[in-house]
């Protein structure tokens, strides 16, 4: 059963951002559940966690990392999508920079992982926070150039992707989906 | 929150319209008149018409004309959506974009701008399951544009029902179901919010198969 986390203030906006990623799960032959991001979860229920992204002016769900402080002793995998991502950082003591950016940009692989082997891909941005260092307990594993896109916490199965793959880059959530 | 939706009067924006109705306030319709069929961003058959819907719809309207090229028709984008914050007191945009990330990111980039919040409830659905929810959600909504094979002039006119979605699936090689690349474009005559239907009284076919375009030259609001 696979776990999928709403960041989004308001539901219009999961149809967007929630909605796509729950049919790629579907399409790739799980069952989901959907929870929010205000609500107390029991993470280890849950093989693996989807964090979905939300509306660019939605940061309501910043004033609820706490409830993802849990997921530090979660033994399960996790992908981070946008403000998932953020989440991830931010819950391993990373600062996030302003840094708006809306559209498709070329995204360069730093090294090979499970989620993508394409040394270099479009993929759609939509943010405007970003990582543009990382502290000892992230790995960065793409660029868009200076920003860390793609990261993975060390000694975790926890990826952090700041663009959104469900528009362009599928294979990405398909490929966290088979860890 | 109050929201306006861009509207051009066709399947996907009314879709979005009914969603978007479901949580927010819609204060407004905004919409654009490109003055020729090239632009880039917006659809172009029918919008004389849009002024009918809002009617039914009982909806202000607010109009900007666009000119033809990209910055042109953003700066447009820009002013009609800065007009309905002004006037309405609109805090989002609510549009119908399915799957163009240069559309997409468009909007989104001029809602950031104007400090409005950017909704896109289509977003990567399923073509042919938002033409079976449209069809299910009683909206009545004809072909007035076909541009591409298979598309032939026949097509306009009808009302898209479960046989018209079945058609655009098996041509789905040829044609994007949505039509969201120009392929076709469609208008509303009746949907769940409208008060009252519109009647097309006088018509006229343009053009020739796989090229061709309904201009309605008559329409009136009837009861439903």
């Amino acid at each position: 059963m696979i776990l999928l986390v709403s960041t989004c203030k308001y539901r219009l906006s999961e149809e967007e951002f929630v909605k796509p990623v729950a049919r790629i799960v579907e399409e790739s032959g799980y069952k989901h559940v959907l929870r929010r991001y205000y609500e107390e979860t029991e993470f280890s229920q849950y093989d693996k966690i989807v964090i979905c992204g939300t509306a660019l002016k939605d940061f309501e769900y910043l004033k609820y990392l706490s409830n993802f402080e849990k997921l530090l002793d979660y033994r399960g995998k996790v992908l981070g999508i946008c403000a998932g991502c953020h989440i991830l950082a931010k819950i391993y003591g990373n600062s996030l920079e302003e840094l708006k950016k809306i559209g498709v940009y070329r995204v360069k692989l730093l090294k090979a992982n499970p989620l993508t082997s394409m040394s270099e891909f479009n993929a759609y941005f939509l943010h405007i926070y970003s990582l543009s260092k990382v502290n000892d307990k992230l790995e960065p594993l793409a660029l868009q150039e200076n920003e860390v896109c793609l990261f993975k916490v060390k000694e975790k199965d926890f990826y952090g992707v700041s663009f959104h793959p469900e528009v362009l880059n599928r294979d990405i959530i398909e490929n966290f989906l088979k860890l | 929150m109050k929201v306006c939706v861009l509207y051009s009067g066709g399947k996907d924006s009314n879709l979005a319209l009914l969603k978007a109705s479901r949580e927010f306030k819609v204060a407004c319709l905004v919409t654009l008149i490109p003055k020729s069929e090239e632009s880039y961003l917006f659809h172009y058959p029918a919008v004389d018409l849009v002024e009918l819907q809002a009617r039914a719809l009982k909806l202000p309207l607010v109009k900007e004309l666009s000119p033809d090229d990209e910055e042109g028709g953003l700066a447009a984008l820009r002013r009609v959506l800065a007009k309905a914050k002004k006037i309405y007191g609109v805090e989002g945009v609510v549009t119908g974009a399915i799957r163009s990330t240069y559309q997409a990111s468009r909007f989104q980039r001029v809602c950031w701008d104007l400090g409005l919040w950017c909704f896109n409830p289509l977003w990567l659905g399923d073509e042919l399951s938002l033409l079976r929810e449209i069809v299910s959600s009683g909206f009545k909504v004809i072909f007035t544009r076909v541009a591409g094979y298979p598309l032939k002039k026949s097509l306009l006119g009808r009302v898209i029902d479960e046989k018209t979605v079945e058609f655009l699936g098996r041509i789905r090689r040829y044609v994007n179901p949505s039509g969201e690349g120009g392929e076709y474009e469609t208008f509303v005559l009746d949907m769940p919010l409208f008060t009252r239907r519109i009647e097309i009284i006088d018509y006229e076919v343009l053009g020739v198969d796989y090229d061709a375009t309904l201009v309605v030259k008559k329409a009136r609001l009837v009861e439903k």
